[in-house]
């Protein structure tokens, strides 16, 4: 017996957004250039899924147990049936009301967080994207993770958990002065609310957790055909949301015009270089070593 | 160190029958495949056959998998096999039907990828009640024996330790090639297979073939289209796809290289295919360069959503079954709705985006893989330490004929091996006496271990018989002898019984020769050969389009290294590799691995070795 069947489980919760699907061949747009909604197929946010499989880690590892949220339209639970398909997810909470509608996102954090209170159980981690692709900015994860007093990991590229000492140790990618890509590791006791990388890829290094793995990807397929029963929606009252924060009286700011940012004039001076000339080549790579003793850290 | 009873390497029909065989006996096995996920790796034809032997029993595909016949997604089943040979645009058919027919409860069209994944589904199911399964994505990069314990290494996963191992990691098995349990199979030993699968809706195919809607056909081609190689052309029908594929002897290709693209293509051009595999094919217009980057981009994608719309729609217009589910989940009134709605669908795309309809055919895969003749070259001692080989791993393919047969004879493999290897569980014992040998001599018993053997006097005979009304002067007095045994009756029960004393290591430089495959067809077809019409040309894809087309996952290291740069073979791989990977520099050949399909054509002078784990080609038909 492994040390995941002994232990307490893990309860992880992972709040996921529904996008239009903007693949070629799926994404319609209207004359005027902007994007129509009616037309355009909707499907599980690229991040939200990247945030699905890394509670699917734990769940593969830790015998973790998942539930997945979303505050949305009726037709939203779609995408918990998409996100249950892909991580066997245990539970699944659609926050559905009229007047969440409008909400910026504060107000859905406020919606998320009384949704994540209402779970049935005490959940240890909470995932979330690094953010959505239709225009939002990465604000819910945060603002939520504020809210429910959690602990914020953001920008995650790997996890552990310690099952008996009940902490999270996590890679972080961060930009240090400018320079990408520098790892910074970080322990944490749960509760924890991770902020999932988008380079995020869960790694199973071991025989038997591909076996499980794969066994929870065949459960995962009969359950998600049966969703509905995994499936609870709520309203505002349900959750019991302080209307005063949600829905466009809880938005302390509203998206007023999206409009296309103007090219700039590009500020760079490009040269074509011929490949096969090595002076020119050398020039480059002088070039470049200029460039960076410039960025050095210091 | 997690332990396993048994671990199976290679997820191709044979391994997975191994793995399914095991489950039903009780055994605890895992299955290794490369692949990212199973079928990904698979080419065949490919026709599986389920045969009924004279003497003997053969394990055939309905027997280990109960409910093939009911839930299988296999193609269709052959109903009609015909042979056609050609001379430029003549082409004079032969029934083989008898042939096709010959032992064989039926043979059916199947697409690997789809086929190896319901397998997988069929066999994990029973695995996972013993605590095994399959694994994908993983690469066994090498096997150890450490003071009687067996060690698996792959490239992804901590190691594990197993009790028996059954290899079935097809004909470039890098297992036997690491344990030393066999050379690399010569070209003279190997085939090389290419094959492009072109969509065609399934109603149009039964039109087209002039069969039912659970029937199939199989044509098979011989003459001057093989350009000058022994070996033919083949095309298949699946259910909305065919397969059309070349298969020719490797050393055939060393001697005069050809492109092996161009050997598809020149079956492609042959009018009477062309026919076969036409279509209707929408056609954008050019979008107009001036207009605004949002224009252009809004135009560019609604175009492509209404392709798609009207090729999905079309696809289940001209499926009875998709056509009924339509109905059935009342999106459509009636079927005739369907119908209305696709063209008016048709006359939105051409009013509204100057789309036009053209006569062409679709080609959506092209592959090739070498496929072992197990006349030449099957493993005398398919076994090493506790490791048994099945199926093209143990370069266990049979061609007799025009048939081609590796699918059903790696299933009757696996299941001789899963059997040996629960015996050996039950006692404990895993030595190669107790174990190898019993394997060998199970396999030694196998029908198909004789057809690698003897000739078959019945079989020839239905070949013999089929070609008896041709008259015979009108063939070139030099191929008279072959004439002669063509039409006489007593010449050809004489020529069936030498054939067997002479055997096949003597027949076969008689047989298999240009004259049987090239000239005598060519010459049947130029004096009896109807002309055949195309009427259109065919828009070949380049090669360069044909592996855009394919889904890499590419590794940034090569799993090939070319060993000896400037020798003649590898000059030859230059035109012979299917993707173009070899090209020529100062200092020799050299490799771009990155559009590699794996197919083994250059295994024999390079360091071969499969990509890692989920990297390389994955195939979506197979
Ligand atoms: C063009 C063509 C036409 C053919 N026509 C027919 C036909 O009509 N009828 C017929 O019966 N047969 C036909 N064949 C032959 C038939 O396709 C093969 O005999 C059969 O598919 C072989 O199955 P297999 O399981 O032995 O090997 P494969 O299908 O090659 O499977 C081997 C598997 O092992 C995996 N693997 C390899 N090395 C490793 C490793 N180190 N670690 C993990 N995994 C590994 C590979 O990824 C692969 O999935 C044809 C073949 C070709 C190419
Ligand atoms: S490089 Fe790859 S595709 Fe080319 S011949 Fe070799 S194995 Fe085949």
């Amino acid at each position: 017996m492994t040390l995941k069947n002994q232990m307490d489980p893990i309860n992880t919760a992972v709040i996921v957004k529904l996008e239009p699907d903007f693949s070629e061949g799926n994404v319609s747009y209207n004359p005027d250039g902007t994007l129509n909604r009616a037309e355009t197929k909707n499907i599980l946010g690229p991040h939200s899924a990247i945030a699905v499989s890394a509670a699917f880690y734990a769940k593969v590892k830790y015998g973790a147990k998942i539930a997945i949220g979303t505050m949305g339209p009726p037709m939203a639970e779609s995408i918990l049936q998409q996100a249950q398909l892909m991580s066997n997810a245990d539970e699944l909470y659609l926050y559905s009301d009229r007047i969440f509608a409008g909400a910026d996102t504060l107000a859905t954090a406020e919606v998320l967080k009384a949704g994540i209170q209402k779970m049935q159980k005490k959940i240890d981690i909470v995932f979330s994207g690094h953010r959505a692709s239709d225009g939002e900015t990465g604000q819910t994860g945060p603002q939520t993770a504020w809210k429910l007093g959690m602990t914020f990991l953001g920008h995650v590229i790997d996890y552990e958990i310690n099952l008996e000492s009940r902490t999270v140790r996590a890679k972080r990618l961060v930009r240090i002065q400018g320079v990408y890509d520098v790892v910074e590791e970080v322990e944490s006791p749960l509760p924890v609310f991770i902020a999932i990388d988008p380079s995020y890829k869960p790694k199973f290094n071991t025989v038997s957790q591909r076996l499980d793995y794969e066994k929870y990807q065949k459960e995962a397929v009969k359950r998600a055909q049966d969703f509905k029963q995994y499936l609870k929606v709520f309203n505002a009252a349900q959750i019991e949301a302080d209307p005063k924060f949600i829905g466009i009286s809880g938005s302390p700011t509203i998206v007023y015009k999206v409009e296309r940012i103007p090219k700039g004039k590009a500020t760079r001076q490009a040269k074509v270089i011929d490949g096969s000339n090595k002076e020119q080549i050398r020039e480059v790579v002088t070039r470049l070593l200029q460039a960076l003793s410039t960025m050095a850290i210091k | 160190m997690e332990k396993y009873d048994v671990a199976i390497i290679g997820g191709g029909s044979a391994g997975l029958a191994a793995l399914k065989q095991l489950s039903r006996l009780g055994k605890q096995a895992i299955l290794f495949e490369s692949g990212n996920k199973i079928g990904a790796k698979n080419i065949s034809g490919g026709i599986l056959y389920s045969k009924k032997p004279k003497k003997g029993k053969t394990y055939n595909v309905e027997d280990i998998y109960e409910n093939f016949l009911q839930d299988a997604p296999f193609e269709r089943k052959i109903t009609k096999y015909i042979l056609h040979a050609t001379a430029k645009d003549k082409v004079f058919s032969i029934d083989l039907t008898a042939a096709h027919k010959y032992e064989a409860n039926f043979g059916c069209s199947v697409l690997m990828n789809k086929l190896n994944q319901w397998f997988a589904q069929q066999a994990e199911e029973a695995a996972q009640k013993y605590g095994g399964g399959i694994v994908t994505g993983v690469h066994v990069r090498a096997i150890r024996w450490e003071d009687g314990h067996t060690i698996i290494q792959t490239d992804e996963l901590e190691e594990v330790e197993v009790k028996a191992i059954i290899a079935a990691d097809g004909v470039n098995s890098e297992i036997a090639y690491m344990t030393g349990a066999r050379q690399k199979f010569s070209p003279s030993e190997i085939y090389q297979g290419v094959k492009v699968i072109v969509k065609l809706p399934d109603e149009i195919i039964n039109q087209r073939f002039s069969i039912g809607p659970d029937e199939g056909s199989a044509h098979l081609f011989a003459g001057d289209v093989t350009l000058n190689h022994i070996g033919g052309g083949f095309l298949y029908t699946n259910r909305d796809t065919l397969s059309l594929g070349a298969v020719y002897h490797l050393d055939s290709l060393l001697e005069t290289p050809n492109e092996p693209y161009e050997l598809v293509n020149t079956l492609l051009k042959n009018p009477m295919i062309s026919e076969l595999v036409k279509d209707e094919v929408p056609v954008r217009c050019e979008i107009d360069r001036d207009a605004p980057k949002e224009e252009q981009m809004r135009i560019r994608f609604a175009v492509t959503k209404m392709i798609k719309t009207w090729a999905e729609l079309r696809d289940s217009y001209y499926s009875k079954k998709e056509k009924e589910r339509l109905v059935k989940e009342g999106k459509y009134g009636s079927p005739e709705e369907i119908g209305a709605q696709l063209s008016s669908l048709r006359d939105q795309m051409s009013t509204k985006y100057g789309i036009k309809f053209e006569t062409d055919y679709v080609e959506v895969e092209y592959s090739a893989k070498t496929i072992p003749d197990g006349k030449r070259c099957r493993m005398e001692k398919p076994y090493f330490k506790n490791i048994l080989f099945v199926g093209d791993a143990a370069g266990r393919g049979i061609f007799v004929g025009p048939r081609i047969e590796g699918i059903n004879v790696g299933i009757d493999d696996a299941v001789r091996a899963a059997n040996a290897v629960a015996r050996a569980l039950d006692k404990d014992n895993f030595t190669e006496k107790y174990l190898g040998e019993y394997y060998s001599r199970l396999i030694e018993d196998s029908p198909y271990t004789h057809d690698l053997k003897v000739i078959d006097k019945d079989y020839l005979e239905i070949f013999l018989g089929a070609v008896k009304e041709v008259p015979k002067e009108i063939i070139s007095s030099k191929y008279g002898l072959v004439i002669k045994m063509m039409s006489s009756g007593t010449l050809r029960s004489f020529a069936v019984g030498v054939a067997n004393i002479l055997g096949y290591e003597n027949l076969l430089p008689i047989i298999e020769t240009v004259d049987t495959y090239v000239k005598i067809p060519t010459e049947l077809a130029e004096r009896l050969g109807k002309r055949m019409y195309a009427s259109y040309a065919p828009t070949i894809p380049s090669i360069a389009q044909r592996i855009a087309k394919l889904k890499f996952n590419d590794d940034n290291i090569s799993h090939i290294k070319v060993l000896t740069p400037t020798s003649e073979f590898m000059k030859k791989m230059i035109t012979l590799c299917p993707t173009r990977c070899y090209f020529m520099e100062k200092e020799g050949v050299i490799i771009q691995h990155e559009g590699c399909i794996e197919c083994g054509t250059c295994s024999e002078e390079t360091d071969w070795k499969h990509p890692r784990g989920e990297k390389g080609i994955n195939y979506q038909y197979g």
